[in-house]
């Protein structure tokens, strides 16, 4: 364990708990990439070969980033082997290989502190929850099921609020009886309930709903979270028609309704708990990240971050992200809203191959 | 210009279109065809496509002009590559090549007008006619308007009347040239109709496949399979599915003389509609050995490819289709930083042109819009291998070869199953004669009568 990065994660697992201001992020954010440099050899190169050290960098904007895809060819780590106590996977279709983002204990203490801090800003009103992905045990390697694990156990709440199984053919799916039961339960007991899960296991379960003729009215105070991402595991579904539909047969209003965006190569989340209004009065969501992760939103045809109100390629600076590296670009397209960003979609519609990289 | 509303296509944004609307337009291209096509000699048509074609060649000529005006920000081609392919469009229509086409597919160039009885068939005594469909549909593809116009003068020349749906976004050039024919000829003009109209007005589709006789479609193999699902079986069905393109130049190729010539031919396949048919190539093969290595082969094309940017550039394009490019150009720059072997050249500050060099041989499906792999091989059959993954779906195969060698190496590829074999710089420039997918050019719409004396 190198102690200089492990000393890092803790100053900044301190950082976030203090809920400290964050006008010195570019320090952080030079330090953690002097580290990086030094500790994360596949980083190295890559720094290397775009001639851009920490000796030549003054902003945290000007750190080389690394394209999400990348964490399928590359062990983009600091962490040896026998370091590496649990790794997340992208969940993408089988047939690629996925993502893989190694953890070590230290580092998963910070992911949890990141999460968790960021989580109870957006929804950490207490209440009674139910998460509709498999569990920790059936699903070790989805970073979505271990936030979810780490607020239940930060939350109290009991290994039945996992409400999602994995199916015969490793989907995922829903456990019907058991998720209505916690339904007519919030009705009936009048309690709040969030419902957290994927978008996909949102339409599983609004499908269920509309086939069993079933509608609720969840109690005030009730809110849904979703995290976006149908990665063909159910028809796709506008995000109009979702909230639409989860309004009326679960009885939450708009704004009680809240996207989550995050991927498994990233240790902070953004939400949209803020909802605007565009100057066409419609509704706009505006993602955003923790202060301790920035974004950009980059034109994929300079390379330099567009003008408010523009599209382009999401990029995000990650400090959570002590053990791996910290500066992502991601496939997908957002619009940029002051410091925050709309989410499009997904970028590339026909991934690359990757291409093997073990021989140098 | 000022276009008057003659078509659907015409109509304003605002106007909707009905179910009610598609079958009357069906009806009166039926009548109009009946009266003024039908009866109307194969050989007064060629003369009038001929003067139609030799007017787009011509600098001063209106619709050519605005073609080219406008043409940029209705396609998002440059101003020169509009110019590049629809010259190399218009240029193959001369009597002599409907002359060859007629004879080709068949047999005698008078068939569409009477009976003929021709050569060897004199002693079976028997003549046979053919005839085209009444009413021909297109569901048209919307990345490139040359097969989209080709199918129109096709119909025209079989004498069928025809309904072109254009893909969203992609009625300006056919409804250009429609509204052309008709400035030309007005009774021809009155055989066609050009529509758009927005993905999932299903009803809309339903109402012109019920009037059809026969109908093609181009697009995605999905997109194929969905349509031909809901087409009445008595409605002719001619897909043109997905398909993709690659060029291999032989080591013999690259004497140190002729190089320039074939980067030159190559960076002409990349640049034509901005790589965007079915028949550009999405990668590269250069045989290794040669008088110029591959990767120095790589270089000397990104070096024409920035060259050709500054008088064709690559024209607009959305912003998911540069994330594209860049979240490509992202993943190749990382791989270059961990292999000696591979290599990335691309334009500064746009997202204009890019070239990959990488060993793996496996065919990989390019972004398009001037993104093109190079990827070194030490033979021919060493192509074939890495193409395997795409039998079947492989139209056009670009090749720079001496003429002694040419022979041989196409008959290795047609034995496994490209369609079409040209020299590399020709890819986008079949001859009229092309069977589309390996299928005849006009025998898959025609009916054949047999009159045994």
């Amino acid at each position: 364990m190198h102690t200089e990065l492990a000393n890092f994660a803790a100053r900044l697992r301190e950082e976030i708990h203090a809920a400290g201001p964050w006008e010195n992020f570019n320090q952080w954010a030079l330090e953690l990439f002097a580290l990086q440099y030094k500790y994360n050899a596949a980083y190295r190169k890559i720094c290397d070969a775009r001639s851009v050290t920490p000796q030549g960098v003054e902003r945290w904007n000007q750190i080389p980033s690394v394209p999400t895809a990348v964490f399928k060819e590359l062990e983009l780590t600091s962490l040896a082997s026998h370091e590496r106590t649990a790794v997340f996977h992208s969940s993408g279709t089988t047939a690629q290989k996925p993502s893989r983002h190694f953890h070590g204990a230290e580092s998963l203490a910070l992911y949890e502190t990141s999460l968790w801090n960021w989580f109870q800003e957006n929804l950490g009103d207490g209440g009674d929850m139910i998460f509709l992905t498999p569990n920790a045990a059936a699903a070790p390697h989805s970073s979505l099921v271990h936030m979810f694990e780490t607020v239940r156990k930060k939350t109290g709440l009991p290994p039945a609020s996992f409400t999602g199984k994995i199916g015969g053919d490793g989907a995922w799916e829903i456990d019907f009886p058991a998720t209505v039961d916690k339904l007519v339960d919030a009705t009936e007991s009048d309690e709040p309930l969030t419902l957290l899960g994927t978008a996909f296991s949102f339409v599983h379960l609004l499908d269920h709903l509309i086939e069993k003729n079933l509608s609720f009215e969840l109690p005030q105070g009730s809110r849904v979270m979703e995290t976006g991402g149908y990665k063909n595991r159910s028809r796709v579904m506008p995000k109009e028609e979702l909230y639409n539909l989860i309004g009326d047969r679960l009885g939450i209003p708009r704004g009680a309704i809240v996207c989550e965006y995050g991927m498994s190569e990233l240790s902070s989340q953004a939400y949209d708990s803020e909802i605007e209004t565009s100057e066409s009065g419609g509704w706009r969501y505006v993602l955003h990240f923790p202060p301790w992760a920035r974004v950009q939103i980059i034109s994929p045809e300079t390379g330099r971050e567009v003008a408010d109100g523009e599209t382009g390629i999401i990029r995000i600076f990650d400090l959570a992200n002590v053990f791996s590296v910290a500066a992502i670009q991601t496939e997908d397209l957002g619009i940029r809203h002051g410091d925050g960003f709309e989410l499009i979609g997904r970028a590339t519609a026909a991934e690359a191959r990757g291409c093997s990289l073990m021989t140098a | 210009m000022n276009l008057p509303n003659f078509f659907l296509a015409d109509l304003p944004p605002e106007a909707t279109l009905t179910p009610g609307m598609i079958k009357s337009a069906c009806d009166t291209l039926r009548r109009n065809r009946e009266r003024h096509l039908a009866q109307r000699s194969t050989e007064s048509i060629i003369k009038t496509l001929c003067e139609i074609a030799f007017e787009w060649r011509q600098p001063e000529n209106p619709f050519r002009r605005f073609a080219l005006e406008r043409g940029p920000v209705e396609t998002g081609f440059s101003r020169p590559v509009l110019e590049r392919g629809l010259d190399g469009f218009f240029n193959q229509f001369t009597p002599d090549a409907f002359q060859m086409l007629l004879e080709q597919e068949f047999g005698h160039a008078d068939r569409l007008d009477r009976f003929v009885v021709h050569g060897n068939e004199e002693m079976s005594r028997r003549h046979a006619i053919v005839m085209a469909p009444e009413l021909l549909g297109h569901i048209a593809a919307g990345n490139i308007p040359n097969p989209t116009l080709m199918s129109m003068v096709l119909g025209l020349l079989t004498r069928s009347a025809q309904f072109v749906k254009c893909a969203s976004g992609a009625s300006f050039l056919p409804r250009l040239f429609a509204h052309s024919i008709y400035h030309a000829d007005p009774k021809l003009g009155s055989c066609l109709e050009i529509a758009e109209w927005q993905r999932g007005r299903q009803e809309l589709e339903s109402a012109l496949f019920a009037e059809l006789d026969c109908l093609t479609v181009t697009g995605g193999d999905e997109a194929l399979a969905a349509v031909r699902a809901r087409v009445p079986a008595k409605v002719r069905f001619i897909g043109y599915g997905h398909r993709v393109s690659f060029g291999f130049v032989t080591r013999e190729a690259l004497r140190q003389e002729d190089v320039s010539k074939v980067i030159s031919n190559a960076a002409d396949d990349i640049i034509a509609w901005d790589q965007n048919g079915c028949l550009s190539p999405h990668v590269i093969y250069v045989e290794e050995r040669g008088a110029v290595e591959s990767d120095k082969f790589a270089e000397l094309l990104a070096v024409e490819l920035g060259k050709r940017e500054i008088a064709e550039p690559r024209g607009k394009i959305p912003v998911e289709t540069a994330a594209d490019i860049a979240s490509r150009r992202a993943i190749y720059e990382t791989i270059v930083a961990h292999r000696a072997d591979a290599r990335i050249w691309q334009s500064a500050g746009s997202t204009a042109w890019t070239v990959v060099f990488e060993h793996d041989t496996r065919f990989q499906s390019s972004c398009l819009n001037r993104f093109i792999y190079v990827k070194p091989v030490p033979d021919a059959a060493t192509v074939l291998q890495g193409v395997d993954g795409i039998r079947g779906k492989v139209s056009t195969v670009g090749i720079a070869v001496p003429p002694e060698k040419s022979r041989e190496l196409a008959l290795q590829f047609a034995r496994w199953g490209a369609t079409r074999i040209c020299p590399l710089g020709q890819m986008q420039n079949p001859p009229l004669t092309w069977r589309h997918d390996g299928r005849p050019a006009l025998g898959d719409l025609v009916t054949w009568t047999d009159f045994e004396l």
